[in-house]
């Protein structure tokens, strides 16, 4: 489902645009589901930094936002998505994935359960026309919120700090929590870097006035606004998936055999096949045992990033490819996520990735072998303590 | 253990084969109807007056002999009725198995371009017939298992069925199946009432006019058993009472006058029904001959993947053919047709272009204001004479609804249009029954009243029946089939739906 914007329109401006622009040293724009969004802000060192280090603001307003209300939401939602939303307690935030009738993923996002069968899905891809189809037999209302909610992600091991100093408390907040504190802001803790971390929600008309407060807060806290490519980092780091590019999401894909199931992508902890049906069961059922390929996290030798590369076994055949890599500089390593297909994903030893190089002027190859690695590649203890430290 | 092996919902025609079937297979079936009569659109009726259905043209014998009755049964012994298209100036003509006469006896110049496209049209039904007769081809199954070797020896037989045709008539065959009826007949007959009445033949009960595509198609299926039409000795309801009659000789339960709430599902997988009177029966399979929609409503929609349950609500089904019962005086006869005429099977449908202009108001929720009209003379139980019209096209989703004013307009309408063939026949009515499409929904379940609960029209067709991934009769949890007419190969008082829906939970259970 690729978005259309008219391209009359230029680029539109988001909530924060105006603070966006206050900072944008770099100019580098880019489109976010039609609206302006910065790729780069001064530098993605500093920013980079400042997310793992300090603390760092990213407008998270373009994310698609859907609100479904009505006494059946709890049971639309459950045969929407793979997991058993049931075990998502009130004020809970839930990552959930949806298949088609193949079970393959359609995208993924985070469940806000607002309150009793009161719900927001958060997520990349556009999702109304799926949403009203899912909910077609229901009584439930579904309300596209993306142009009236804004959404600020505000990570970074002093992030709890700069809300303090912003005389927001959220010291009760455990990962995955939500609270409502003032009137109409809500925060959550949860994010897409795999730090300490909030994401703030507020209406689109108040979001200028938040940006300000929690500014003026992280005054001495190191606050940093970033772009996209710090981000990145930041999440491959996490071992997180982004739509589009570590996975195909299937409506979006015109080729056969594009989609991927919730297993072939290491998310089969979020398939419940006891909760009664939900979309894609009766296939995913099937297909578990089965998958074609694996996304794989790997170690990749060398220090040069990956991304791109194509992967070859033992015999040198090619089995596969890196969606995302790069140098980690918190971890120290060089890693990646990867794509590859069965069987040599099970035996996952003798896999190289061959790497294209370009130094000043000269083309080169080198061929990097591939270690696998079970958890993330940087997974601070910092990022689960409740109450949150200061620094 | 569960009280039943089987249980059906809904006891029209299909549902009646499919219980009776699985019944004579050994399993024990219980049969579930809303109303107090068996038989569904075959056998309703208003105030004793003429049934829904009035004739039979596509009853398949392998379903008569599959559910254990003797298609030599007097109740089926009638003998074929000709058609006979009126006309105004008082020249009716008439069609028989060996050609077309005017009603004064002499040969039709048509005649023999008639015949010859109609023994065509029937050549190419009796190889879709076999078709008809299994599941829609495409299953899952495995080439080499033996449902995938007999869904293979039928799919080659129909390919050399095809070749035995030649090659014009191959070629021929492949270039009208698609085509609509318009133009197929207009290249081999004159415009005029016996073009016309293929053109009828061709709509009766959908929402297509004769330029429609896929209207060659329909023809070709009510062709399908080779054309003779009959009439049940004592009426539609006699038959369905043989089928009644053949379910309890079978061993199945009936329960009339119980309405299914709910379909009670247990871990994806079918365990029973709830009724409305508070019971609940137990089954592992439920075959439900109501349309796809109000059987996903038993379920409710978490029962089904997103993707099917769109495909269940876009499934067309308008229903355009209301039902008008003209009461005759007693002992009147009908003006201007000889009396040995009186009791074929007449039709009003004097041009192709007379036919496409009674849909065209169709197309903007109007009735027809010139419709086509098929009439039987007949008498109910109770002595009482009829004229029992379907009146085509009184589309379901009439703009302003069908008020007391639209049945009326209606009645005068059917009235004044047999007049034209039949002058003075106003004064031969005594009473007027008229049954709209909506009229019929409510009292059968059929969505928008439309008698193969979904359009015959290619796009829902074969596999494509009643909607993509539903082919094969069974419908999201184990053990939930579908019997009715929205399934392959359709309504008309066939039974072949519900048969192959219940070979089809045979072999699933197998």
């Amino acid at each position: 489902m690729s978005i259309f914007t008219d391209p009359k329109l230029g680029l539109i401006p988001g909530p924060f645009h105006k603070r966006l622009e206050e900072q944008n040293r770099a100019q580098n724009w880019y489109d976010w589901a039609g609206y302006a969004a910065p790729g780069v802000l001064d530098s993605v060192e500093f920013e980079y930094f400042a997310l793992r280090n300090q603390a760092s603001l990213f407008d998270i307003s373009p994310m698609h936002k859907y609100r479904l209300t009505g006494p059946d939401t709890t049971t639309m939602l459950n045969r929407l998505v793979t997991r058993d939303i049931r075990k998502i307690g009130v004020s809970r935030v839930g990552y959930a994935i949806w298949c088609d009738e193949e079970g393959m993923v359609i995208d993924d996002g985070t469940l806000f359960h607002l309150g009793d069968n009161d719900w927001r899905l958060c997520c990349q891809e556009q999702m109304l026309t799926w949403l009203l189809d899912a909910a077609w037999g229901f009584d439930v209302s579904v309300v596209d919120e993306t142009h009236s909610i804004a959404g600020l992600s505000l990570q970074g091991p002093t992030s709890y700090a700069v809300l303090e100093a912003a005389g927001l408390d959220v010291s009760q907040l455990k990962p995955f929590d939500l609270a409502h504190v003032d009137h109409d802001l809500m925060i959550s803790r949860t994010g897409f870097t795999g730090d300490l971390g909030y994401e703030l929600w507020c209406d689109w008309d108040e979001a200028e006035a938040l940006w300000d407060r929690i500014w003026t807060g992280g005054a001495h806290q190191g606050l940093r606004a970033i772009g996209y490519e710090a981000l990145n980092l930041a999440r491959i780091e996490a071992g997180f998936l982004t739509a589009g590019v570590d996975f195909q999401p299937v409506h979006a894909t015109e080729r056969l055999h594009r989609g991927q199931t919730p297993f072939e992508l290491g998310l089969g902890r979020l398939v419940d096949f006891n909760k009664g049906h939900f979309n894609g069961r009766r296939e995913l059922l099937s297909k578990r045992e089965t998958p074609r390929s694996l996304l794989m996290r790997f170690d990749v030798e060398g220090f040069k990033p990956s991304e791109g590369s194509l992967i070859y076994n033992r015999r040198k055949k090619e089995v596969g490819h890196i969606t995302s890599g790069i140098w980690s500089p918190t971890a120290k390593r060089n890693i990646a996520l990867a794509h590859v297909r069965m069987p040599d994903a099970g035996r996952s030893s003798g896999l190289k990735a061959e790497i294209y190089t370009l130094q000043e002027g000269k083309w080169d190859t080198r061929m990097a072998r591939l270690t696998p690695v079970t958890k993330a590649f940087f997974a601070p203890p910092r990022a689960r303590a409740t109450p949150p430290a200061h620094t | 253990m569960s009280q039943f092996d089987a249980i059906v919902i809904g006891g029209g025609v299909n549902g009646l084969v499919a219980g009776t079937l699985l019944s004579r297979r050994g399993k024990n079936v219980c049969i579930i109807e809303k109303s107090s009569r068996f038989g569904g659109m075959a056998s309703y009726s208003v105030d004793g007056g003429p049934t829904l259905a009035h004739s039979l043209y596509n009853l398949s014998p392998r379903v008569l002999s599959d559910i254990g009755i003797d298609p030599q049964h007097p109740v089926l012994s009638g003998k074929p009725v000709s058609t006979v298209s009126l006309s105004e100036d008082g020249r009716h003509i008439v069609f028989k198995n060996e050609g077309i006469f005017w009603s004064e006896g002499a040969k039709h110049p048509e005649s023999d371009a008639w015949t010859d496209l109609t023994q065509q049209l029937i050549t190419y039904g009796g190889l879709l017939r076999q078709l008809a007769e299994a599941p829609p081809p495409g299953g899952q199954k495995a080439i080499l298992s033996r449902g995938g070797l007999n869904e293979l020896l039928r799919l080659a037989k129909l390919g050399i069925g095809l070749k035995k045709l030649g090659k014009s008539e191959m070629r021929r065959f492949l270039q009208v199946i698609l085509s609509n009826v318009h133009d197929i007949v207009i290249d081999d007959l004159p415009e005029g009432p016996v073009a016309g009445m293929l053109a009828a033949d061709a709509i009766w009960g959908s929402a297509t006019g004769p330029r429609s595509p896929g209207t060659v198609f329909n023809l070709i299926y009510r062709l399908g058993h080779g054309g003779n039409i009959t009439q049940p000795a004592g009426g539609m309801s006699a038959l369905t009472d043989l089928m009644v009659e053949a379910a309890q000789k079978a061993g199945c339960v009936l329960m009339p006058e119980t309405e299914v709430s709910r379909i009670v599902l247990h871990d994806d997988t079918v365990s029973g029904v709830a009724t409305n009177n508070g019971r609940t029966l137990t089954a592992p399979i439920v075959l439900s001959n109501l349309a796809p929609r109000p059987t996903s409503r038993m379920t409710g929609p978490s029962a089904f993947d997103i993707e099917a349950m769109r495909r269940v609500r876009i499934i067309r089904a308008r229903g355009t053919a209301a039902k008008v019962n003209l009461r005759l005086k007693d002992d009147a006869t009908l003006p201007g047709l000889p009396s040995e005429l009186a009791h074929e099977r007449l039709i009003y449908a004097p041009s192709v272009e007379y036919v496409e202009a009674a849909f065209n108001p169709v197309k903007y929720r109007q009735m027809s204001k010139a419709p086509v009209i098929e009439a039987f003379k007949r008498q109910t139980a109770d002595g009482a004479n009829w004229l029992s019209t379907i009146v085509q096209y009184a589309p379901s989703d009439i703009e302003g609804s069908w008020t007391e004013t639209a049945k009326e307009q209606l009645a005068q309408i059917t009235v004044e249009t047999l007049s034209r063939a039949l002058p003075g026949l106003g004064d031969q009515i005594s009473g007027i029954q008229v049954i709209t499409p909506d009229q019929i929904e409510s009292a059968t379940g059929a969505p928008g009243g439309h008698w193969h609960h979904a359009e015959m029209s290619l796009d829902q067709l074969l596999t494509l029946r009643p909607a993509n991934g539903m082919a094969r009769y069974s419908m999201g949890p184990k053990g939930l089939f579908q019997c009715g007419a929205a399934t392959h190969p359709g309504g008309d008082v066939m039974g072949l739906a519900g048969r192959n829906a219940a070979l089809a939970a045979l072999e699933a259970q197998a």
